[in-house]
């Protein structure tokens, strides 16, 4: 495997895969926390010209994490396809980023070539892939998938209604739910990230979301995104659940620091499909984000980006109806600025829209990032572009009970007007008969959450 | 023309013009902090409501940057210290470094400090100054008092800037104090760019793992009642003496 | 996460019926394990229900005190239920009986011999609003927009409470019951109640005891008394107009009720009730009450009002009292244990509402405002000295510890120049600041006189309360009898 690299009699060298895809990326505060990032503007793109001379083989031959130390690379090694990678294995990553680009190249055959790919040689090209790049690659991916609707189709954008609450208060989280709906939002699911993680509180949220869907006949899936534990007790226990949520991360050892592990996965996967509401074949909700392997130091000393990807690997395994990267979750020290918050985002959804995941972003920030909604708002209208899935719904993007900024009601709203996007059909049809919505425009009603207020 | 304009919470207010349960609308938007029943114009929200936005994130921001005064600490005779922290920008990109008391830092409390006190108090600006200005003034002599009426005795306070919560550890390794209370500043919210945490632990030491320490968090004068915080404290610590633990293996 | 269960009994005693029921109230922690510690009771469940017995009577004019303690423990026996294991609940003699010769001894005898913190309470007013709450009004209220009335018909009164979104707006008592004419199948008058005598004055109806009435004129005076209690209730005639019938009112005005429940003993004849065809129907009782329950079904029936049935009818009292009469105070409190339980302190009410700091209020207006507050005490609150009174503070959502710390001192130098006998001072505070109140005033107080201070329950001027033993981890139980309303 080529280690050193000369650019205009400067010579670089690299001693491995591992730091060579690290010190390849876009400049991250997270590479630079872990101390794993490149010296200088230079050494980054020495490093960037190396990668795109490696081939795919270079790539699963000498892997970041070895599988015997951990279940997440052996999932990932044993999910490829032999005879595809057999075919492409001598493809250097230059030529991998200029097939994608290609104008012959579309959605079947990136549906194709991804069965040969791993999640490392995913993460490796795109660190060569400019942000158009990514935006347009993943903007031939369209990932259909079904819960109790569909959403995926070209031209749809779905949101989330996000509607927490900071105390978990039922007509709380009612109100907002209310406001999320008169705007068009809530086609993706209505989610709620519970304060309290115990099954009493999850069965008590999923029961009103549930209630609410039937009386109203809306179109969407319900899901109470606590520990996947928790949830587990809660369906046991006879809660009405569509999706079951679990935040994931790209190592086994992140993955334990986060309560699950493969087999846990797979149990709650069986209970999902014998005893979730919902008929579909899709019934997971996942959320990543880069930096949580770093965070609960289970990095293995790995960037961020190719964590990232890895546990695009993992979800797939489970056909999820949603993914989403909260990509701007987790602080300063892990994203710093507004620059880094949109890289990473456009990265994770070209990343898990190659693993042929049905990929959503929540567009955000804490207040201690270089920030603010300005930058998520071309962010969101970018991730349009590139035919994002879904994105977050929050009341004004402020969510008072997780304390940090995402997109809006108004947000999608808007996105939609202006890419001339729409919701997922059925649910658009169902703002239709509400008086929501006309011609995928929303109505003078809109926007009046008391339109569903009863007593 | 009248040349001061006054915005109070009520200017700020927006609200649907025609909805179709008046009373209901009142209603839901009272069941939630969220920011609903706001109104819009298109798919855009109003002028008012975006304004407040920015200007809640402004505050946060300030928050952020922002410094605890002199006059602040000396109202309390706490004298100063930093962390490895260096400067803002580093202090956020690095927590590491806040983790960690500099040289001078360790120097100056064994200096100054009553060593192995029964209860170490330590504040620190951590990622809002803002919250310590607000608050240390109720919490701070209300804890006082309610280590008086707990029969628990304080060592000598100091305050640090540029701290994260390990610290504790390092002040621990230093002093070792039977319990620490550390009243540190919480990254800026938009509801409350000036709310505190209290993390108490029982003999902190390096490599204390997070759930070993108890804490109380969201203290801001609209969160955590500041007085209520501090007088629950002492009752805290003292439990934490009594069972020789903290965090989730302390009983209640 | 914190669960914990407590038992609750009520007992209700009754113009013509007693009861008993033993409840399991559930605690939990209900904030989260970052906030300071706040409890709530979240459910609650009832493990045993006595039969409904006669109230014993030695004559009419007494209670048969050993017949009625006699039966309690042969209850307490068969729900397996220790007297101290009884955390809360609340007895109560209601209708007619409360005005029997020997029924406030006996009240406090009952509440004294429950178990450890059970309450006493009269009153057709705290009757109509316990009855309120176990017959699910109050809930209803909470659900619906308009009022929710529930008339609690039983032998003697007819206890009305109107609640809106969960708030009491105020309760009416009418002189309407099954047991004001007790008769025979015959028609002979066996008890004529003196409470409906000037009513039938009114209508130009003269009966007298041991006389006849024949089924007619019942029909008519039951139908005149239905019509009557729809009129005043829909607000066709005042109160003014039906002063005869009016037992008591907290209001002067009807409001415009939507949702209406019957419960009672009434309430519980309604349900299957059908029409009374001659004298042996009606008398099946030995009173009026089967004649008057069906009028009523059918003139209310013509009103505009929805008629929502009860959750419980005849046992809606007693339920509300042993499940829903005790509420937990805050759980950042400080209070001295030695000085619990404390039973029926009466309630003074001092209001800081607005007041955000000490720039509102100089120390001088603060002084004076309560040493004034404390004198007014002094002269109304004179039956205990050892615990003259609680002190309510309302308002202060935001007390800074300066303003804490003022509030202590003055509230120590007043109450030690005014009461320097008493025993202990309680303050109730409406926001959660009890435990640095509490602390300022014990360091001021030392050993002189003993401190309870509570927050976060509701109380207001001429409200009695009690208040229980310590619940672990930090909270007490407390019952309001509310008297007034605002």
């Amino acid at each position: 495997m080529k280690t050193t690299i000369t650019l205009l009699n400067k010579t670089y060298q690299f001693n491995n895969v591992k730091e060579l895809l690290a010190k390849a990326n876009e400049e991250k505060s997270g590479d630079q926390l872990a101390g794993i990032q490149a010296k200088d503007a230079e050494e980054r793109l020495a490093a960037r010209h190396l990668l795109a001379e490696l081939t795919l083989s270079d790539i699963r031959e000498h892997p970041v994490i070895p599988p015997e130390e951990d279940e997440v690379s052996r999932l990932i090694d044993e999910a490829v396809d032999e005879k595809v990678y057999q075919i492409i294995r001598n493809w250097s990553l230059a030529e991998l980023r200029e097939y994608l680009l290609s104008s012959q190249v579309t959605g079947k055959e990136i549906d194709w070539i991804r069965n040969g790919l791993t999640s490392e040689m995913i993460a490796a090209v795109t660190k060569i892939m400019s942000n158009m790049d990514l935006i347009q690659a993943a903007g031939k991916i369209a990932v259909e998938t079904h819960c109790r609707h569909t959403i995926g189709q070209k031209g749809v954008l779905a949101g989330r209604a996000q509607p927490n609450h900071p105390t978990d208060d039922l007509n709380g989280i009612k109100a907002s739910m209310y406001e999320a709906l008169s705007y068009g939002v809530g086609d993706a699911v209505i989610g709620v990230n519970p304060v309290d993680d115990t099954p009493d509180n999850i069965k008590k949220i999923l029961t009103m979301i549930k209630e609410e869907i039937e009386k109203w006949k809306i179109p969407t899936q319900n899901c109470v995104l606590g520990h996947v534990t928790t949830q587990m007790r809660a369906i046991t226990e006879g809660a009405p659940a569509d999706l079951m949520f679990q935040s994931l991360a790209g190592t086994e050892a992140a993955n334990e620091a986060f309560g699950i592990r493969i087999d846990l996965l797979d149990e709650a996967n069986e209970l999902i499909h014998k005893a979730g509401t919902a008929k579909g074949p899709n019934r997971w909700y996942f959320e990543t984000g880069q930096g949580s392997e770093l965070s609960s130091s289970a990095h293995h000393g790995v960037d961020q980006v190719t964590l990232e990807a890895r546990c695009y690997g993992l979800a797939r395994k489970y056909k999820p109806f949603i993914v989403n990267t909260v990509v701007g979750f987790i602080g300063p020290e892990y994203l710093y600025d507004s620059k880094q918050v949109i890289r990473a985002a456009l990265e994770d959804h070209f990343m898990g829209k190659m693993h042929g995941l049905p990929m959503g972003v929540d567009v955000c920030y804490t207040n201690h990032m270089k920030a603010d909604q300005n930058d998520m708002e071309n962010l969101a209208l970018l991730l349009g572009t590139a035919g994002v899935n879904f994105l977050i719904g929050v009341p004004m993007a402020d969510d008072c009970m997780l304390n940090y900024q995402s997109t809006s009601y108004h947000d999608i709203a808007s996105v939609r007007e202006i890419l001339g996007l729409r919701p997922a059909p059925d649910f658009e049809s169902w703002l239709e008969q509400m008086g929501i919505m006309n011609n995928g425009r929303l109505t003078e009603m809109a926007g009046d959450p008391s339109l569903f207020y009863t007593v | 023309m009248d040349k001061n304009v006054v915005y109070t919470d009520q200017t700020w207010q927006t609200r649907i013009s025609a909805p179709r349960h008046k009373q209901g609308l009142w209603e839901l938007v009272k069941a939630t902090p969220a920011r609903i029943g706001v109104g819009r114009t298109h798919t855009r929200p109003l002028t008012k409501t975006m304004l407040k936005l920015q200007y809640d994130h402004a505050q946060a921001i300030d928050a952020v940057r922002s410094e605890v005064s002199r006059e602040c600490l000396q109202a309390f005779d706490l004298f100063s210290v930093d962390t490895c922290f260096q400067d803002k920008e580093t202090y956020l990109k690095r927590p590491d470094r806040g983790r960690v008391l500099s040289n001078d830092a360790v120097k100056t409390i064994k200096e100054k400090c009553l060593s192995r006190p029964q209860v170490q108090i330590v504040v620190s600006d951590g990622l809002s100054a803002k919250a310590i200005e607000t608050n240390l003034k109720d919490v701070y002599p209300a804890l006082l008092d309610s280590l008086e009426a707990s029969g628990l005795k304080p060592g000598t306070p100091f305050f640090v800037r540029g701290g994260r919560v390990a610290c504790m550890d390092h002040i621990g390794e230093i002093l070792k104090p039977e319990v620490l209370v550390l009243l540190i500043g919480e990254r800026p919210g938009l509801a409350s760019a000036h709310s505190m945490s209290a993390y108490m632990c029982y003999q902190p030491r390096q490599g204390t793992i997070e759930s070993d320490r108890t804490v109380i968090s969201n203290i801001h004068p609209n969160g955590t009642p500041p007085i209520e915080a501090g007088a629950h404290i002492g009752t805290v610590l003292k439990k934490m003496i009594e069972q020789q633990a903290s965090g989730v293996r302390l009983q209640w | 996460m914190h669960e914990d269960w407590i038992t609750s009994a009520g007992i209700d005693v009754g113009t013509s019926t007693t009861k008993l029921i033993i409840s399991r109230l559930k605690i939990n922690r209900v904030s989260g394990s970052f906030a300071l510690p706040r409890f709530d009771i979240v459910d609650r469940k009832i493990v045993y229900r006595s039969p409904i017995i006669h109230t014993p009577l030695k004559n009419r004019e007494e209670i048969d005190v050993e017949t009625l303690s006699g039966w309690l423990s042969d209850q307490y026996q068969n729900a397996g239920i220790q007297l101290q294991d009884i955390q809360s609940g609340a007895v109560i003699i209601t209708g007619e009986t409360a005005i029997k010769k020997n029924a406030e001894t006996i009240l406090h005898h009952l509440a004294d011999h429950s178990g450890k913190f059970v309450v006493a309470m009269a009153g057709a007013h705290l009757e109509g609003i316990l009855a309120g709450k176990g017959s699910g009004a109050l809930e209803r209220s909470r659900q619906v927009a308009g009022v929710v009335a529930n008339v609690d018909i039983g032998g003697g009164t007819a206890n009305t409470v109107f609640f809106k979104r969960g708030q009491v707006l105020g309760t009416v008592t009418f002189h309407a019951g099954g047991r004001l004419i007790e008769l025979d199948d015959t028609g002979m008058i066996h008890h004529l109640s003196p409470s409906i005598q000037p009513w039938l004055r009114h209508h130009n109806i003269h009966l007298t005891n041991g006389s006849r009435i024949d089924f007619p004129l019942l029909e008519h005076i039951t139908g005149q008394l239905s019509q009557d209690l729809t009129d005043v209730l829909t607000g066709q005639k005042s109160l003014d107009q039906l002063k005869p019938l009016l037992h008591s009112t907290t209001v002067d005005n009807i409001p415009d009720i939507q949702d209406i429940i019957i419960s009672g003993g009434i309430g519980s004849l309604w349900q299957n009730i059908k029409q009374p065809a001659n004298l042996r129907d009606v008398a099946i009782y030995k009173d009026m009450g089967p004649l008057l329950a069906y009028q009523l079904k059918q003139i209310l029936r013509q009103s505009t009002f929805q008629i929502i049935p009860p959750l419980f009818s005849s046992r809606a009292t007693v339920i509300g009292a042993g499940m829903q009469s005790t509420e937990l105070s805050g759980s950042t409190i400080y209070v001295d244990p030695s000085i619990l339980p404390v039973r029926n302190v009466p309630v003074l009410s001092i209001d800081l509402t607005g007041i955000t700091g000490t720039d509102d209020l100089s120390q001088q207006q603060l002084k004076t405002l309560i040493h004034e507050k404390m004198l007014t005490g002094k002269k109304i609150f004179t039956e205990n000295e050892q615990i003259p009174f609680a002190l309510s503070i309302q308002g202060l959502e935001h007390c800074s510890y300066r303003f804490n710390k003022n509030l202590a001192h003055t509230l120590h130098r007043s109450y030690r120049t005014l009461f320097p006998d008493a025993e202990a001072l309680i303050t109730v505070c409406q926001f959660d600041m009890a435990k640095a109140l509490g602390h300022s005033l014990k360091l001021l107080a030392k050993d002189d006189y003993k401190i309870a201070c509570i927050d976060q329950i509701d109380v207001k001027h001429g409200d009695y309360l009690d208040m229980g033993e310590i619940i672990p981890p930090s909270m007490v139980p407390v019952v309001i009898k509310t008297l007034a309303f605002s």
